[in-house]
C-alpha cells in the first residue's frame, strides 16, 4: 500500500484534517500556512528590504562621490525635515550617518534581502514541489518562521527613527565598538544598537525554524520514487544551505545574546579591561573580556553564512542550464558530492576573516589552508556548469541570459578571493575596497544574477504568465554593465589603497594630507576619479532595476499566457502541477522512475522525460528499479 | 489536506516528522550551548582577574541536579505509560515532571534573588569586599547618614551607595533629557523642599512659516530681534505662548519659571522644529553656493580643493535661521543635596554628569559606601603584587582597609588559622625532594575570608578559642545555615560581620552580584538564565500534553505518545546542559 494512501486513509481520524470550506482572505494571503503563498511572501518582503538596502548604498554613493555637496533632493525628498536635520548637516551626509547607513545596508542586504529570497521564498516556492509534496513538513512553523522575519525587519528598520538612529558599527557588529556605542541611551531598548541585536535575535529564530522546517520536509516528504541521487540539485543545495543555517546561527545567536547582556546588564564580555573612549571616558565595567571571543562567534556563522547566500543562486542556475541547453547537468554526482564537501568545509574556515586580529601564525596558517581548500569543491560546482553549457542547444531566454551572465560573474567573485585567503597578502588588502569589491561581485551579480534568473524562470509557474522579454532585456543588459562598472573598479581601487570605511571616499584624507603623501605614494589620488563613475553606475543600476519592476507587477496581469503547465519542457516535478499550483500541489499520485535531467535522451522520442512519467512497458529500466518507498 | 508521516514512522527513513526536527533542534541547540561552554572556556582561560572558584552555593546546585534527573526519569515513564494507553499512570509521572521543573525554578529563583541583594565593592587598591549595603538617609543639611542593624529604618531610606551632590544649577539637554530623571530630581528637590527654576529669559525664534519665499537673514537684525523679544514677553504675559511673528512655534520662557517635565517637551518641540528649520535653509544655500563654485571653475574635478571655496555667508540664506538653545539651565536658590545612585553619575570636581548627559553644578558631598562586610577577597592585590614582583604581604599590610581595626584583628586571625593550616599540611603530605612542602594552601585559602570563616572566627571569640585552635575549623556554618549564601537576617551573623565605609575616592567600582560584577557572573546568568528559559518552555509544552490532551488521547493516543516522545527529548536535553552546566559552575 502506497504511503499517500495510507495517509488519505488516516483522513478520518482527523477533524482538523482536510480544507473542506473556502479560506478567507487573511488565512489564504497573509497568515497563510502554504509553502507557496509563504514562498511568494518571503519573496517580496525581501525584493522590498533589496530595494531599500539599494537605497542606503545610492546615499553612500553620494557622499563617496561628492562628500561636500548636499544630498540631492531625488535621493531626499520623503524624508521628514526634522530627520533630516538630525543626521544630515546643511545637507550633507554626515560620518555618523554614513556609518549608520553603511552598518543598516550590510545588514539588510544580507539578513533581510538575499538570504530570505534565496533559502526562505525559492526554498519554499520551489522544494516541495520539486520532491513531490504537498506541502511542508511543519506548515505553521513555517507561517511563524515568515512572520519573526517580519517582525526582526520591522525592529531593524524602526531603529532609523529613534533618537540614537540605526547601528552604526558596522554590519559584523564588532565589540567594543559596537558594545558600547549608543551607550549613552538610558532606556537601552531604544538605541538602535540595540534594536539591531532584537532583530538579529528574531532573524535567528525565524532561520532556525525554517531550516527545522526544510530539513524535515527534504529528508521525510520525499515523493515515491524519488531517492536521493534522483534529488535535483536545487534541493541538494536547500537541504546543504539548511544544514548550514542550523549549526552556524546558533553561535552568532550566543554573540548577540552576550552583546545584549554586555548592553543592557553592564556585564563585560567583549569589554577588555582598561577601554577608554573620548566621550564616556574611562568604561565603567568590569572589564577583561575579548573581543576577539566575538570574532569568532561572529565569523562561526559569518562565513557558513557566504554559501547560504551563494547555494540557493547556484540552485537555481543548475535548474535553469539543463532546462535551457537541452542537456542533462554535467557532473551531477560530483556537484552533489562537491556541495556537501563545501558544507563542511564552510565550517572550519572562519578565521580567514581575522588574519589581522594577531591570532597568532600557526592558527593562521591552518585558516589559510582551509581556506584554499574550499576553493576546491567551489570551481567543482562552477566547472560542472560551465560545461553543461558545451555542446548544448541554447535557449537565450530571459532566464538562461541572467543563468549565463551568472557563471563569469560568480567566477570573478571567486578568483578575486583567493589572493584574500593568503594572509600575507590579506594584510595588504584587508579593509580596502578589494574586498568589498570581491564579495560585492560574489553576492550582487554573483548571487542575485542567480536569484534573477530564477525569478524569470519559475515566475510562469506562479502566475500561469511568462514576464516581457523586451523589458527583461532592457533589466538584465543594463544592469550587467552598470553592476560591473560599479565593482570592477573597487578592486583597483583597493589595490591603489582605498580603505572601506572612508566615508568621504578619500576626499577628507587628501584634504587633511599634501597629494603623495601616504604610504601607497599618491595612488589614492590617482584613482579618485573613479568615485563618481562608481556612483553613477550605482544610480543607473537602480534605474535599470525600474523595467524589472514594471515587468514582475504588470505581467501578473498582462504577461503572455503559458502554452501549458510545463512551458520550459523541464523535468522536474514542480512542472507537473497545475499552474498556478492549488493547495495540496498535485492533483496525481507522484511516482518518480528516473533521475532529474533526462534531457535529449537517445532511447527516449522528444528531447525531454520528465521524471514523473510513467515509463512504457517495453522499455527497459535505466537503473535498478529501486523498491518503492512506502 | 494532511501531511504524510505526523504520527507514523515512514519507512524507509524510520521516521516520524517531527522527530526528524526536534533531533535536527536539538543539533542546533547543541551549538548553541556550545557556543556559550567556548565563550567559558575562552573568557576563564584569558582572564585577568582571579576567577571565582566554588563562588555559588553548591547544595542548591546539587539538589537541582537529582530534581532534573528525576524528572527526566519520569517523564520517559509518562510516555510509557502512554504507550501502554494508561491515562492515570500517566497523568501522574507527568505531574511529578512538571512539579520537578517547579522546584527547579523555585530554587534558581531563590539563588538570583540572593546574588541581586549582595553588594560587591571593589576598591583602588584592588581589595574586594562583599556584603549588603547599609541603609541611609540624608539629614536636613543633606548630610548622609548610615543606618546600621538593629536601627529602625525611617521612610525614604535607600542603599547607602550614592553619590550626593551639592546641587547648585542643573543643565537638561532639551533632546536628551530622560524623563524619569527629571521627575526623580524634582521629587527629591520637592522633599527638600526646594524648586528650580530657570535661571535665564530663554527665548524661542522658532522656524517661520513663510521660510521658502519671504523673509531673509536680515530679519535676524539686533533691532528686529529686541522688537520679537518684546513681541515674544508679551505675547507670554497674555497667555498666549505662541507668538505669531516668529513662526509658527515661538517659544519664551521667562526667568524663574519652574521645571516640570511639560516644559521640557514644549521646549523640545520648538527646538526640534528650529532646527529643522535650520538645516533646510542652510541646505539649500549650500546647493547654491556648489552651482556658484562649479561653474566658476569648470576645470577643476577635484571635489576636496573645490570645497575651500565653499562658504555660506549670510547673504545666501534665503530664508530665516531660527534661533533656539538646545540646553536650559535650572538653578536653586540655595545648594539642594540630591542623591544619585553610583551606575547613572558620573561625578566631577564641580560638575557631575547624569547618563542623561545633564550636567550637575554643584560639588560632591562626602558619601560614602556603607557596607556590611560578609567577605574580604585579597586575591587580586595578591596577583598584582606578584606580577609586579612585589611581596603580596608587605602589599597587603599596607592596604587601606588594614587601617580597620575590626578587620585587622580578623586578618591577624585569618593568618594564625593559615600559619596552622600550612603546619598540618605539610604535617600529613611531608616534603619533597627539594624540602618544599607537598601541599600548601590555596590562594582561595590564603587570600580570601569568606563568610563562613567570619562566622567561625566570631564563635571562636565568643567560646574564648586561640585562633590557631583546630577546633575553629568545625565551627563554621555548614550548607544547611545559608542555603543561599550568608544570611544577614541571622543576628549571629550580624556580630560576626563588620560594618565599613568606604570613602567616595576609593570605590574603584561596585555592583551586585550580577553579570555586571565579572563575567563570572555573567557567564553564569546567562548560561543557566537561558537554560531557565528552557526549563519554562520545556515545562509549558509538557503541561500542555498534561492538561489539554485528553481529546488527542481519545482520538489518536499515538499521536499524543509521540508528542510526548518529542518533548520527553527536549526535557532529557535541558537535562543534560544542566549536568554540563552544574560542574563548571558550581564546583570548578
Amino acid at each position: 500500500m502506497s504511503a499517500a494512501a495510507e495517509v488519505h486513509a488516516s483522513d478520518g481520524h482527523d477533524d482538523h484534517g482536510g480544507d473542506h470550506h473556502e479560506l478567507g482572505f487573511w488565512q489564504k494571503y497573509i497568515f497563510s500556512t502554504d509553502h507557496k503563498t509563504i514562498g511568494i511572501q518571503y519573496g517580496i518582503t525581501a525584493l522590498l528590504f533589496l530595494a531599500f538596502g539599494f537605497y542606503l548604498m545610492m546615499v553612500m554613493r553620494w557622499s563617496i562621490a561628492y562628500p561636500h555637496e548636499p544630498l540631492p533632493g531625488w535621493m531626499s525628498w520623503f524624508l521628514s525635515d526634522e530627520w533630516k536635520s538630525r543626521w544630515l548637516q546643511d545637507g550633507k551626509v554626515t560620518g555618523e550617518t554614513y556609518n549608520m547607513f553603511g552598518a543598516m545596508h550590510g545588514t539588510i542586504m544580507v539578513f533581510l534581502g538575499i538570504v530570505p529570497l534565496g533559502f526562505a521564498a525559492f526554498g519554499n516556492f520551489v522544494t516541495p514541489l520539486q520532491i513531490g509534496a504537498i506541502d511542508m513538513a511543519f506548515p505553521k512553523l513555517n507561517m511563524v518562521s515568515y512572520w519573526l522575519y517580519f517582525l526582526g525587519g520591522l525592529v531593524m528598520c524602526g531603529s532609523f527613527f529613534v533618537e540614537s538612529g540605526a547601528a552604526k558599527s558596522g554590519w559584523t557588529n564588532y565589540s567594543p565598538l559596537a558594545g558600547f556605542a549608543d551607550s549613552q541611551i538610558v532606556n537601552q531598548l531604544l538605541a538602535g544598537q540595540t534594536q539591531w541585536l532584537l532583530g538579529m535575535v528574531f532573524l535567528i529564530s525565524s532561520s532556525l525554524l525554517g531550516a527545522v522546517n526544510f530539513l524535515t520536509t527534504i529528508i521525510n516528504l520525499r515523493a515515491r520514487g524519488l531517492t536521493w541521487m534522483r534529488l535535483p540539485f536545487f534541493v541538494w543545495a536547500m537541504l546543504v544551505t539548511g544544514f548550514l543555517l542550523l549549526l552556524a546561527f546558533p553561535p552568532l545567536e550566543v554573540a548577540a545574546i552576550m552583546q545584549l547582556m554586555d548592553r543592557t546588564t553592564g556585564s563585560s564580555f567583549f569589554m577588555p579591561s582598561g577601554l577608554y573612549s573620548k566621550t564616556a571616558g574611562l568604561l565603567e565595567a568590569s572589564g577583561s573580556g575579548s573581543p576577539l571571543l566575538y570574532q569568532h562567534l561572529f565569523w562561526f556563522l559569518g562565513h557558513p553564512e557566504v554559501y547560504v547566500l551563494l547555494l540557493p543562486a547556484i540552485a537555481c542556475v543548475a535548474e535553469i542550464i539543463p532546462t535551457n541547453t537541452r542537456k542533462p547537468l554535467w557532473g551531477y554526482k560530483s556537484m552533489v558530492y562537491g556541495v556537501i564537501v563545501l558544507g563542511f568545509l564552510s565550517f572550519i574556515v572562519w578565521a580567514h576573516h581575522m588574519y589581522l586580529t594577531g591570532m597568532g601564525p600557526v592558527v593562521s596558517n591552518f585558516f589559510q589552508t582551509t581556506t584554499v581548500l574550499i576553493s576546491i569543491p567551489s570551481v567543482i560546482l562552477l566547472t560542472s556548469m560551465l560545461i553543461s553549457l558545451w555542446g548544448g542547444s541554447i535557449r537565450f531566454n530571459l532566464p538562461m541570459l541572467w543563468a549565463a551572465a551568472f557563471i563569469p560573474m560568480f567566477g570573478i567573485g571567486g578568483l578575486t578571493g583567493l589572493p584574500l585567503a593568503f594572509n600575507l597578502v590579506d594584510l595588504h588588502l584587508h579593509d580596502t575596497y578589494y574586498v568589498i569589491g570581491h564579495f560585492h561581485y560574489v553576492v550582487a551579480p554573483g548571487v542575485l544574477f542567480g536569484l534573477f534568473a530564477g525569478i524569470y524562470h519559475w515566475y510562469p509557474k506562479i502566475t500561469g504568465r511568462h514576464m516581457n522579454t523586451f523589458l527583461g532585456h532592457l533589466h538584465f543588459w543594463p544592469s550587467l554593465i552598470f553592476m560591473n562598472l560599479l565593482f570592477f573598479p573597487m578592486l583597483v581601487q583597493g589595490m591603489a589603497g582605498f580603505h572601506r570605511r572612508w566615508y568621504n571616499g578619500g576626499d577628507a584624507y587628501l584634504m587633511e594630507k599634501a597629494e603623495g603623501a601616504n604610504i601607497f605614494g599618491n595612488t589614492v589620488a590617482e584613482w579618485l576619479w573613479l568615485n563618481p563613475v562608481m556612483s553613477w553606475a550605482a544610480w543607473l543600476l537602480a534605474a535599470s532595476q525600474i523595467p524589472f519592476f514594471i515587468n514582475f507587477w504588470s505581467s501578473i496581469w498582462f504577461g503572455k499566457k503559458i502554452k501549458n503547465d510545463n512551458p520550459w519542457d523541464a523535468t522536474t516535478l514542480e512542472w507537473a502541477t497545475p499552474t498556478p499550483p492549488p493547495h495540496g500541489n498535485f492533483t496525481f499520485d507522484v511516482n518518480v522512475y528516473r533521475g532529474p535531467y533526462e534531457y535529449s535522451r537517445e532511447d527516449h522520442e522528444g528531447d525531454f522525460y520528465p521524471q514523473w512519467e510513467e515509463p512504457k512497458r517495453d522499455e527497459p529500466a535505466d537503473e535498478p528499479a529501486e523498491k518503492p518507498v512506502s | 489536506m494532511e501531511i504524510p508521516y505526523t504520527f507514523t514512522a515512514r519507512k524507509d527513513t524510520g521516521l516520524f516528522n517531527s522527530k526528524i526536527g526536534i533531533w535536527l533542534f536539538l543539533a542546533s541547540e547543541v551549538m548553541l550551548f556550545g557556543g556559550l561552554f567556548s565563550g567559558y572556556v575562552f573568557l576563564r582561560v584569558y582572564a585577568d582577574y582571579p576567577w571565582p572558584e566554588r563562588a555559588l552555593p553548591v547544595l542548591p546546585g546539587l539538589i537541582n541536579t537529582f530534581v532534573l534527573i528525576g524528572s527526566s526519569v519520569t517523564v520517559v515513564f509518562a510516555w510509557a505509560s502512554l504507550k501502554m494507553r494508561q491515562w492515570r499512570r500517566f497523568q501522574f509521572f507527568m505531574g511529578i515532571t512538571i512539579a520537578c521543573a517547579v522546584v527547579f525554578m523555585i530554587l534558581k529563583g531563590m539563588e538570583y534573588n540572593a546574588k541581586w541583594h549582595h553588594q560587591a565593592v571593589r576598591m583602588d587598591d584592588f581589595t574586594i569586599l562583599e556584603g549588603h549595603t547599609h541603609k541611609a538617609t540624608l539629614d536636613e543639611h543633606g548630610h548622609l547618614h548610615g543606618i546600621h542593624h538593629g536601627d529602625e529604618v525611617p521612610g525614604g531610606a535607600f542603599p547607602q551607595n550614592v553619590v550626593v551632590v551639592e546641587t547648585e544649577e542643573i543643565n537638561l539637554t532639551l533632546v536628551r533629557a530622560h524623563d524619569p530623571y527629571v521627575e526623580d530630581i524634582l521629587e527629591k528637590a520637592m522633599a527638600r523642599g526646594a524648586t528650580p527654576v530657570l535661571k535665564d529669559d530663554a527665548f524661542f525664534y522658532g522656524a517661520p512659516k513663510d521660510m521658502r519665499f519671504g523673509a531673509t537673514a536680515k530679519d535676524i537684525e539686533p533691532a528686529e530681534r529686541a522688537e520679537g523679544e518684546e513681541k515674544l514677553r508679551k505675547a507670554h504675559s497674555s497667555g498666549n505662548h505662541t507668538a505669531v511673528k516668529f513662526g509658527k512655534k515661538s517659544l519664551f520662557i521667562p526667568k524663574g519659571t519652574p521645571l516640570t517635565t511639560k516644559l521640557l517637551d514644549q521646549a523640545e518641540e520648538v527646538f526640534l522644529d528650529a532646527r529643522s528649520n535650520n538645516g533646510r535653509v542652510r541646505t539649500d544655500a549650500l546647493r547654491r553656493e556648489w552651482k556658484r563654485v562649479r561653474s566658476e571653475f569648470p576645470d577643476e574635478k577635484r571635489d576636496y580643493k573645490l570645497a575651500k571655496e565653499i562658504k555660506i555667508t549670510p547673504e545666501l540664506l534665503t530664508g530665516r535661521v531660527a534661533e533656539a538653545p538646545s540646553a536650559l539651565t535650572f538653578a536653586f536658590k540655595e545648594p539642594v543635596a540630591l542623591h544619585f545612585k553610583r551606575s547613572v553619575i558620573r561625578e566631577g570636581d564641580g560638575t557631575s554628569r547624569l547618563k542623561d548627559d545633564t550636567i550637575l553644578k554643584g560639588k560632591v558631598a562626602s558619601s560614602p559606601l556603607g557596607l556590611s562586610v560578609d567577605a574580604v577577597d585579597l586575591r587580586w592585590v595578591a596577583q598584582r603584587a606578584e606580577e609586579q614582583g612585589k611581596d603580596p604581604d608587605a602589599v597587603i599590610a599596607k592596604l587601606w582597609i588594614m587601617e580597620n581595626p575590626g578587620f585587622k584583628e580578623i586578618w591577624e586571625r585569618h593568618s594564625a588559622q593559615l600559619a596552622s593550616l600550612e603546619e598540618h599540611l605539610t604535617e600529613k603530605y611531608g616534603l619533597d625532594e627539594h624540602g618544599n612542602p607537598k601541599r600548601v594552601p590555596t590562594e582561595n585559602d590564603r587570600y580570601r575570608i569568606d563568610w563562613q570563616d567570619l562566622v567561625a572566627f566570631h564563635r571562636a571569640h565568643e567560646k574564648h578559642l586561640d585562633a590557631d585552635s583546630p577546633e575553629v575549623e568545625d565551627l563554621r556554618p555548614g550548607m544547611m545555615e545559608g542555603i543561599t549564601g550568608p544570611d544577614h537576617k541571622n543576628p549571629e551573623f550580624q556580630h560576626a560581620f563588620f560594618s565599613i565605609e568606604v570613602p567616595n575616592e576609593k570605590v574603584a567600582f561596585e555592583s551586585l552580584f550580577t553579570p555586571k560584577w565579572n563575567h563570572y557572573y555573567a557567564i553564569y546568568f546567562t548560561i543557566t538564565g537561558l537554560h531557565g528559559l528552557h526549563v519554562v518552555g520545556g515545562a509549558l509544552v509538557l503541561s500542555y500534553f498534561l492538561f489539554f490532551s485528553k481529546g488527542l488521547y481519545r482520538s489518536n493516543p499515538e499521536w499524543l505518545a509521540n508528542r510526548v516522545e518529542i518533548g520527553g527529548l527536549f526535557w532529557h536535553f535541558v537535562d543534560l546542559v544542566w549536568i554540563f552546566l552544574f560542574p563548571i559552575l558550581y564546583l570548578m
